[in-house]
């Protein structure tokens, strides 16, 4: 409902000219302006690009923080070897390291996956450290009185029972990829969103701009609540268990 | 009986469990003791003693500090492959992203290494025997603790073990569900006769079940008191809680549970 009264406003404030302006156009021909992106399928291409980008980027970042979380949480010598590291770089802004990724990955596609999975692996890789810090000694128990081989217990014991926290971290993490989708797209190449956002508001096609906007709204609504179902989908178990104990 | 030579017969050498620290405590120092193949035997004894530590340093869950265990005259080592725990903490110990079914799965199939069907054809089997074939696709914390703890008997039987390790499996159910999983359990070891070992503070559950029973000290844990159970089999809920030896049994065992010299101050810790 205030969303709707918000753009009612946002609508009314043009219609009766109480802001007068070229940057500040109706909301109806903001949607006039997604409408025809879409249509035409300049917007609908760019978005898809952008996703694609993200897409790659997360999975990349997601995989690597939950191998070497898991490789950290078990194993002595890789905590050593790779904590200092991780506590050095985590706090880099990732838009610090664009500039020189530059040289590294050229200004494409390359350089933009990689900036968005180093924004993933740190959520994730905390989270995983964490949750398999936590899981119960007792499971690890029962793996070993059945005699489970390492690798089977990692796979169907601790990555299990460490999945509501890799989650926490993979949910953070699905915010932080396309912002920096988003932000990396603007600083560098010409494709995706993020360069077309840029591109409309130097051609000073306000409508076009909010437009775009409008669409990533739209965009990061439906990623979260794809998230959930597939959450729900990997851990409903640790939900339901938590509503059946509580009754 | 060549009991000596059965490879189920369990031996505890001169066992010893300190845990090292600014207050060194010794749970137990040469401890040896034979549980003879097939034999369902009972460890009771004040709780603190140590009879938990006992039965995992057996299981190989945590380490010994001297002695040996034998199963069948073989030195076991890290986590036997023939002995299985069944945990006091079932609804702990049941993987709670797994059903009932994938749960028992789990304790065998990495190695009898069955496809999906006759993997689950197995786990059913397994979950018939406990009565639970209708559960299969539940998630364990949809079922009730007695049920909970059927499925966590069922998934160790799964695996074949030539040995049973009970850790109090039945203290957090209620009475007469305990008496239930005591009677399920009773059949079970006739019907497999895998060794038992079952570790309770509870006397009548200790001596409906057993053929022999040991007494444990308080700490360091010794034997105080070994007994031949000697009442007949089957064991009936009603009958053989009544039976005059059964009862005079239980009165020596409490006796010796309360009134030992050495335990004057059991419950001073």
């Amino acid at each position: 409902m205030l969303v709707v009264a918000l753009l009612l406003v946002w609508e009314g404030s043009v219609r009766f000219g109480i802001v007068q302006s070229p940057n500040w156009p109706a909301f109806s021909a903001v949607l006039a302006a997604l409408y025809r992106g879409l249509a035409g399928g300049e917007l609908l291409g760019v978005i898809a690009s952008s996703m694609w980008r993200m897409l790659r980027g997360y999975l990349l970042g997601s995989a690597a923080g939950i191998t070497i979380g898991v490789a950290i949480a078990l194993w002595r010598p890789v905590r050593l070897t790779l904590t200092p590291a991780i506590e050095l770089l985590r706090p880099v802004p990732v838009t610090a390291i664009v500039p020189p990724l530059i040289f590294v990955f050229g200004i494409d596609d390359k350089l933009k996956i990689a900036c968005i999975a180093f924004a993933t692996f740190f959520p994730v890789a905390t989270n995983t450290i964490a949750g398999v810090g936590a899981v119960d000694e007792v499971y690890l128990k029962v793996a070993r009185t059945f005699g489970i081989p390492h690798a089977q217990t990692i796979r169907q014991v601790i990555v299990p029972a460490a999945l509501p926290y890799i989650f926490a971290g993979l949910r953070t993490s699905l915010a932080f990829a396309l912002v920096v989708t988003v932000i990396s797209e603007m600083l560098a190449g010409s494709q995706g969103i993020g360069h077309y956002l840029l591109t409309m508001q130097y051609a000073l096609r306000a409508p076009e701009m909010y437009a775009s906007i409008v669409l990533l709204t739209f965009v990061a609504y439906a990623l979260n609540r794809l998230f959930l179902a597939w959450e729900q989908h990997a851990i409903g178990w640790a939900r339901s268990r938590e509503a059946y104990d509580a009754r | 009986m060549n009991g000596a030579t059965d490879e189920r017969t369990l031996k505890l050498e001169g066992l010893a469990k300190r845990f090292d620290g600014k207050q060194p405590v010794v749970v137990f120092e040469d401890l040896s003791l034979e549980v003879r193949a097939g034999e369902f035997f009972s460890i009771v004894g004040p709780s603190g003693c140590g009879k938990s530590t006992l039965l995992q340093v057996v299981a190989g869950l945590i380490p010994a500090s001297g002695g040996r265990v034998l199963l069948g005259g073989r030195d076991v080592t890290g986590e036997p492959a023939h002995m299985v725990y069944l945990f006091q903490q079932y609804a702990k110990s049941l993987l709670p992203w797994m059903t009932a079914e994938d749960n028992v799965i789990f304790a065998f199939n990495h190695r009898l290494g069955l496809g999906p069907r006759a993997a689950r054809a197995r786990a059913r089997e397994h979950l018939a025997m406990v009565g639970l074939e209708e559960s299969a696709a539940a998630y364990p914390w949809q079922l009730s603790g007695g049920m909970q703890q059927r499925v966590a008997i069922a998934r160790a039987l799964s695996a074949d073990p030539k040995v049973l390790l009970m850790d109090e499996p039945f203290s957090s159910v209620d009475a007469l569900t305990r008496m239930e999983l005591h009677a399920l359990i009773s059949e079970l070891w006739e019907r497999k006769r895998f060794t038992t070992i079952l570790v309770t503070h509870d006397v009548d559950e200790a001596i409906f079940l057993a053929d022999r029973i040991a007494l444990l000290t308080r700490r360091p844990a010794r034997i105080a008191e070994l007994i031949e159970t000697g009442l007949a089999r089957p064991r009936r809920a009603v009958e053989t809680h009544e039976d005059p030896r059964f009862l005079a049994l239980r009165h020596a065992l409490l006796e010796g549970l309360l009134h030992r010299p050495d335990e004057a101050n059991a419950d001073v810790r």
